[in-house]
């Protein structure tokens, strides 16, 4: 306890204490109350962030879970070489993301990476395509950065979740006939509920977090367009300086993040006791 | 043994006193402005028996890591740091007022006067001229003779260069006509890419630095020359998304012409020998001239201990010795009254760099890392939408837009 106050409690605390201020980060701090939170909702660069943040959360979840869960079917059964498999896609996680991200820079260069001059000899393009200069290219790089990086981490997460299903369970319904779609459908899904929630909310926290990716592949993007919240609150904080509007934002993103999760238990029903 | 220990421990201990009378400053440079605050620093160690350490810190990132080392107690003693940003840290408090030491120089007259103002706030001084630098146009002589063009004749008109560039991309291959940093390195476009329109008489800031005039038909000429290279394949793919990383592209020999700066020449002189190239003064859209003053001022943190060892370094660069130093690496000489002396039988390619001097412009504004060198700033984002978006437009009025509001939010 005393430890979850000393470096949770405190420094929330005092956070929100410097959110209260126009607190530059050399000079004094003064006393403006609640005048960094009410110029959020007019800073329309901050609302930009955040309407691309969730852009970026929800593609990037349906992409980690449509490639996560097959993978974690297809690895849950006994079959040769299965712990093999298991290490290889799992391989990814460990690399940190910072690095993972300076790799896919130095992949995606146009002339001395690896994707534009493979994509011009299989003729998929007529002339070397610089992937990182338009936000649809250079958007689908990051996303299959990150579903390379942490779809490994999902499945394992859900691979858990599929291992503590009763085999009599499956057995039983296989005996009453039911096909493969239904037992999928009516048996794995919902006893897997609770397992879903933990890797949904750590997935959509983590992106929703995004930051690495967005600095190290793209500085920001084609013309800015790739500044995710943290990216804002890292620029305003260190770059213009604004540590109480940094601040502020940062509440404002425990708020948003808080309520994502109840939100998201409340939806899958963690709490309820029924399986 | 434990005598044998003990002994090695009075050694140690008696090797740090006797050293302990010669200092060690710690000092900050950015990267990517050439060799000569390294080299001058190398060549002060090597005659002094106080020592300067200096510390690389990339460009782009000097000024917060600067800004967060003074504020947990971490800042070095002394920094070269970007004259641009001069003012806001003086304005912050936390720069050491130079101002009588300063003026009892007697050279402090013929100090850069563009430096000496910039490193000015309110009648005090806090920084002083360490490297000066202008931008230029650099064009590569052999690709010239290849291409069948004069390789002695320097082009005067963006039409001229266009063509020239033409020409040149015909060679074929990874051979391009032209280059610049477009991926939104607000830095090097302010440097290579406004001369085009300050040399038409135009700029994108007033004179009071209270309004944006980004949209002018000057700078709306200036885009349509690049756009329209970019659009010919005259410049490498990899330039739209180069956030500054590759802006001495030109060292590679396989790019035409360029716009770099006057450092670049000592980089290219001692460290390319095999690069045969010209530099002229960069034209502006109607083929009058400009330029932009940058370099670096020396300042000094307040409150360091060892302001008299970081004078004594000061005073060295400003020698006839550091000053030849400098320059052979490409930092134009600070010094006015000895600046003839210094360039002589250096490369006379240097010569370009000091009449660029007579067009230069230099901003003054507080807000310069928010309005032009951040990379998510609205100059960043500007050069990288105007030439390769879809919509100019869009691109010039979103830009103006936002410089205003981040000026009149800093009023």
């Amino acid at each position: 306890m005393a430890l979850v106050s000393l470096f949770f409690v405190l420094p929330v605390l005092f956070t929100v204490w410097m959110s209260l201020h126009k607190w530059p980060l050399l000079g004094a701090p003064a006393w403006i109350g609640l005048g960094n939170y009410t110029r959020m909702f007019t800073d329309a660069r901050f609302l930009n962030t955040l309407g691309f943040t969730a852009h970026y959360t929800l593609v990037v979840t349906i992409a980690i879970f449509a490639v996560a869960f097959p993978l974690a079917i297809f690895v849950e059964k006994q079959r040769p070489l299965v712990s093999a498999y298991r290490t290889i896609i799992f391989l990814p996680v460990v690399v940190g993301l910072a690095s993972a991200s300076l790799l896919w820079v130095w992949l995606a260069n146009v002339d001395s990476g690896l994707f534009s001059p493979l994509f011009q000899m299989l003729g998929l393009t007529s002339g070397r395509i610089n992937l990182l200069a338009k936000f649809d290219t250079a958007f689908l790089t990051i996303i299959v950065m990150v579903v390379w990086k942490i779809a490994g981490f999902t499945m394992i997460i859900l691979l858990t979740g599929l291992q503590a299903i009763p085999t009599e369970l499956t057995e039983a319904a296989r005996i009453d006939g039911a096909g493969r779609w239904q037992r999928f459908r009516h048996l794995t899904l919902p006893l897997m509920r609770r397992t879903m929630a933990l890797a949904l909310i750590l997935s959509v926290t983590g992106s929703i977090l995004a930051f690495d990716q967005f600095y190290i592949m793209t500085s920001g993007g084609p013309q800015n367009k790739m500044i995710s919240v943290v990216y804002y609150i890292f620029n305003q904080s260190f770059v213009s300086f604004n540590l109480g509007y940094g601040a502020a934002l940062s509440i404002a993103l425990l708020v948003i993040l808080v309520t994502l999760s109840v939100l998201q238990l409340w939806l899958l029903k963690v709490g309820d006791e029924r399986p | 043994m434990l005598k044998k220990l003990m002994a090695a421990t009075a050694l140690i201990s008696a090797g740090m006193i006797s050293t302990a009378s010669a200092e060690t400053i710690t000092m900050w440079v950015r990267s990517g402005i050439g060799d000569s605050s390294k080299e001058v620093v190398k060549a002060y160690n090597a005659g002094h028996e106080n020592k300067v350490e200096l510390t690389e810190v990339p460009f782009a990132e000097l000024v917060q890591k600067y800004a967060t080392a003074i504020a947990g107690g971490q800042a070095p003693d002394a920094l070269s740091l970007d004259l641009i940003y001069t003012p806001a840290f003086a304005a912050a408090g936390q720069l050491e007022d130079l101002s009588d030491w300063a003026k009892a120089l007697p050279y402090f007259n013929s100090l850069s006067p563009s430096h000496v103002k910039l490193g000015t706030y309110q009648d005090k001084i806090y920084g002083l001229p360490l490297s000066v630098e202008t931008s230029i146009f650099a064009w590569n002589k052999d690709l010239y003779k290849k291409a069948g063009l004069d390789p002695e004749k320097a082009p005067k008109t963006w039409e001229e260069i266009t063509a020239n560039a033409e020409k040149i991309r015909a060679l074929g291959g990874d051979t391009y006509g032209f280059y610049f940093s477009g991926g939104g390195c607000g830095g090097c476009m302010i440097f290579t890419f406004t001369p085009l329109v300050w040399g038409a008489g135009a700029d994108i800031l007033s004179a009071d630095s209270k309004t944006a005039t980004l949209d002018t038909p000057e700078m709306r000429k200036a885009v349509d020359i690049y756009r329209n290279m970019v659009k010919k394949d005259l410049v490498p793919a990899g330039a739209a998304s180069d956030n500054g990383v590759n802006f001495l592209s030109f060292t590679n020999g396989k790019i035409g012409q360029q716009s770099i700066g006057a450092f670049a020449i000592g980089t290219l002189v001692t460290q390319h020998p095999e690069i045969n190239f010209g530099v002229t003064l960069i034209p502006g859209v109607d083929g009058k001239p400009s330029s932009f003053a940058g370099g670096d001022n020396f300042v000094v943190t307040k409150g360091t201990p060892k302001l008299a060892e970081v004078k004594e370094f000061l005073e060295y660069t400003y020698s006839m010795e550091g000053q030849k130093i400098m320059a052979k690496y490409g930092s134009l000489p600070t010094r006015g009254d000895i600046a003839n002396e210094v360039l002589e039988g250096l490369d006379p390619r240097l010569k370009v760099g000091i009449d660029a001097i007579a067009v230069a412009k230099t901003p003054y504004t507080l807000q310069f890392n928010d309005l032009i060198n951040s990379a998510n700033g609205p100059w960043a984002t500007f050069t990288n939408a105007a030439i390769y978006g879809d919509d100019v437009d869009g691109a010039f009025s979103n830009a103006q837009a936002e410089m205003q509001s981040i000026i009149d939010a800093g009023q």
